[in-house]
């Protein structure tokens, strides 16, 4: 038996041997041209807590990662509590908790509503107690509600395993969780373990002795592509049935939480929308003083381009950070760690992205119309407006997904995106033409019914494709 | 190493190739007819329409290629569809340019922003943002994927370009050899075909080159790396 298991759990585990907490069976993983794991074999028992430790670049991450199923293993399989964690049933990651080498934080986000969001995304019980309990165990009680950007180092990992522990996880996998802890917190380590996941099996890899032998049962070493742990028996590591298959977390209520969540941290950081209509402003500004000779019947034209300029504009400068914010931050990872439909996030991206593109392109509308005395502020406009940036949003929201890894995304973007959303401005041109009666009213149906198809098709193309941009 | 079978087919192909090549290139200068109108300039025809066909063929293979490789993750797929993507690239680039050498002896301007003219365009931007998004992204795997994502959303333009002389007022003639009556008389027409034809041989051998090609530059980075790894461990 596990030296830290509790003493309830000792029958429990005299029947779940069969069932291992975590089986990993014949795993290998590429990185690069590299197979950074080969042929990894091993299982850990429920309540068993395993050290990993290795050299830098041994493959330590790379092993967690893989279990932790952000990545994909080009061999093997790994199964949680008997089921196939590659599974495409999301549900599977609610049994999974995972800290990286950095938390998965919000920096203009409370310690608690990072929690909060945490807890919506996993389908905790109780949740604002399951909040208290974790905050006071990690040591946070009394800084919940100040933003994360004011945190050290240390507070932001001390919440880090917060969030890994906060849905009580069966596997609990932590990568360097003492990274940037101060000695007295690297004391109560196991403490707060035990407190938040008495049952779960617990892998962690460290470069801490103290560590080692504070938290572990058993330590494996990672070398050359291989993991050896002591005391393995080969049978146990046949796949076994699963014991229950978790639900993933509803598409709406997963879409509205990461949508609120991205409008409430805009909204503090004010970063995206003033520089979107600063920019776009002052590039009507500088039309209209090229334009200021034109004679009345040219200005509906010149006007209509210029508010489509501006759209475009800003929706591809608004969605190159779409994706990248969250890779950078390293949110993205937590949001994929999540037991949700992955296009659940393709489609708050879109939500917010058209939400911001459409506020930019109705600003320009007033403000386009007063500097070219054009009647651009009427009903219909807006709605050709509302339509265009929903399909725009639909296309920039998906080759967002694509440019996070790349290099030059600045460059990219536009050059992914304009050229496809170009049946979207020429049914937007179209359109707002037709409504300012420079051509036939009457044609702006058919480019009303151009645009209505694009979005549909735009936004369920990114739906249907948006998962396999992940792994 | 490529097998014997493999090596002979390979020059068998590039002797019908040349075989057709030489007939569709007598074809179009001796065989047929000047136009009555445009003179010999018309006989951009049969390397317009030919690469413009190419042109739309190898985006759908590119397509088909980045979704068998979604489902299966096999390279070879996505070798596929990066191989077409470039000879697509190359023929739109060549139906625009001979497109515009057409039109200037014709409409006598080198570009008119006419649909079929720019729709062409877009598509042709589309897959240099496919073709750069794979130059700008360093992990092989992530590299595949995202590209897949991208040759998939990219074939959408190919009807836009397809139908727009027939959405939009067009000074571009619609399609002589699909459409109903055709316009293109016997000889042209058969020229025509012998060309499509060629271009499409050129298509098939060039496609199953680039991804030899591809392959085996795959092949000799996983062999330096894994000299590199052998260094390493040889180092510890």
């Amino acid at each position: 038996m596990s030296k830290h298991q509790p003493a309830d759990l000792a029958d429990l585990s005299k029947d779940s041997t069969k069932i291992p907490a975590l089986a990993v069976r014949t795993l290998t993983v590429r990185r690069g041209r590299r197979d950074v794991l080969r042929n990894v074999t091993f299982t850990v028992q429920p309540g068993e807590r395993i050290a990993i430790i290795g050299s830098n670049g041994s493959g330590k991450t790379t092993l967690l990662r893989t279990i932790a199923g952000l990545l994909r293993p080009r061999t093997g399989n790994v199964h949680i509590n008997g089921v196939p964690a590659t599974s495409s049933d999301s549900g599977i990651r609610k049994t999974v908790g995972f800290l990286g080498h950095r938390p998965h934080l919000y920096p203009y986000l409370t310690a608690r509503e990072n929690l909060q969001i945490q807890a919506r995304l996993f389908g905790v019980q109780n949740p604002d107690l399951r909040i208290d309990t974790t905050l006071s165990t990690v040591g946070l009680a009394t800084s919940a509600d100040r933003p994360v950007r004011e945190f050290s180092r240390g507070m932001q990992q001390r919440l880090g395993l917060g969030l890994a522990m906060l849905h009580s996880p069966s596997v609990l996998l932590l990568d360097e969780p003492d990274a940037g802890l101060d000695p007295e917190a690297i004391e109560n380590l196991p403490e707060m373990i035990s407190r938040l996941c008495p049952h779960s099996a617990v892998m962690f890899s460290t470069h801490d002795e103290r560590v080692v032998t504070a938290l572990a049962d058993q330590v494996g070493r990672v070398a050359q592509g291989r993991v050896s742990l002591p005391n393995q028996d080969v049978k146990e590591t046949e796949p076994s049935l699963a014991r229950e298959w978790p639900d993933q977390i509803g598409f709406v209520a997963a879409t509205t939480t990461l949508i609120v969540k991205d409008i409430r941290t805009e909204w503090r950081a004010r970063e995206q929308v003033p520089t979107l209509l600063i920019f776009t402003l002052l590039i009507a500004l500088v039309f209209d003083m090229a334009f200021i000779a034109i004679i009345e019947s040219e200005a509906a034209a010149v006007a209509t381009g210029l508010l489509w300029t501006s759209v475009l504009l800003a929706a591809t400068l608004g969605g190159t950070k779409l994706f990248a914010a969250e890779q950078e931050r390293g949110t993205l990872d937590g949001l994929l760690l999540a037991p949700i439909d992955p296009s659940s996030i393709y489609v708050a991206k879109f939500c917010v992205l058209s939400i911001e593109t459409f506020l930019v392109g109705a600003m320009q509308l007033g403000f386009i119309s007063l500097l070219l005395n054009v009647p651009l502020l009427q009903g219909a406009t807006i709605g050709v407006l509302a339509l265009s940036t929903t399909a725009i949003s639909a296309v920039i929201a998906l080759h967002s997904s694509l440019i996070i890894n790349a290099r030059a995304r600045e460059l990219l973007m536009p050059l992914l995106s304009i050229p496809i959303a170009i049946p979207v401005v020429l049914a937007g041109v179209g359109a707002t033409l037709a409504t300012l009666e420079v051509t036939p009213a009457a044609q702006q149906w058919p480019w009303f019914g151009l645009l209505a198809i694009t979005t549909a098709v735009f936004l369920s193309v990114g739906v249907v494709l948006y998962p396999y941009t992940t792994k | 190493m490529r097998s014997i079978p493999s090596i002979f087919m390979s020059g068998l192909s590039f002797l019908v190739l040349l075989l057709v090549m030489g007939v569709a290139l007598f074809a179009t200068f001796l065989f047929a007819p000047a136009e009555r109108v445009q003179g010999d300039v018309y006989r951009l025809l049969f390397v317009h329409v030919p690469s413009a066909w190419l042109a739309f063929f190898a985006f759908g293979v590119v397509a088909i290629g980045s979704v068998i490789y979604l489902i299966r993750r096999s390279p070879r797929w996505d070798r596929l569809a990066v191989a077409s993507a470039e000879l697509g690239v190359l023929f739109t680039t060549l139906a625009l340019a001979t497109g515009s050498i057409w039109g200037r002896n014709v409409w006598g301007v080198w570009w008119q922003w006419d649909p079929r003219l720019t729709t062409t365009l877009v598509m042709w931007f589309i897959y240099a943002g496919y073709l750069s998004l794979r130059a700008y992204t360093d992990d092989p795997e992530i590299k595949r994927r995202m590209s897949a994502v991208a040759g998939i959303v990219g074939v959408f333009s190919v009807p836009l370009v397809w139908f727009s002389v027939e959405w939009w007022r067009s000074l571009h003639p619609t399609p002589s050899v699909t459409s109903p009556g055709g316009g293109l008389p016997r000889d042209m027409l058969l020229t025509l075909l012998l060309c499509v034809a060629a271009f499409t041989v050129l298509y098939g051998i060039v496609v199953r080159q680039r991804m030899l090609l591809e392959q085996a530059s795959s092949l000799a980075e996983d062999l330096t790396e894994r000299l590199h790894a052998q260094s390493e461990r040889s180092d510890q």
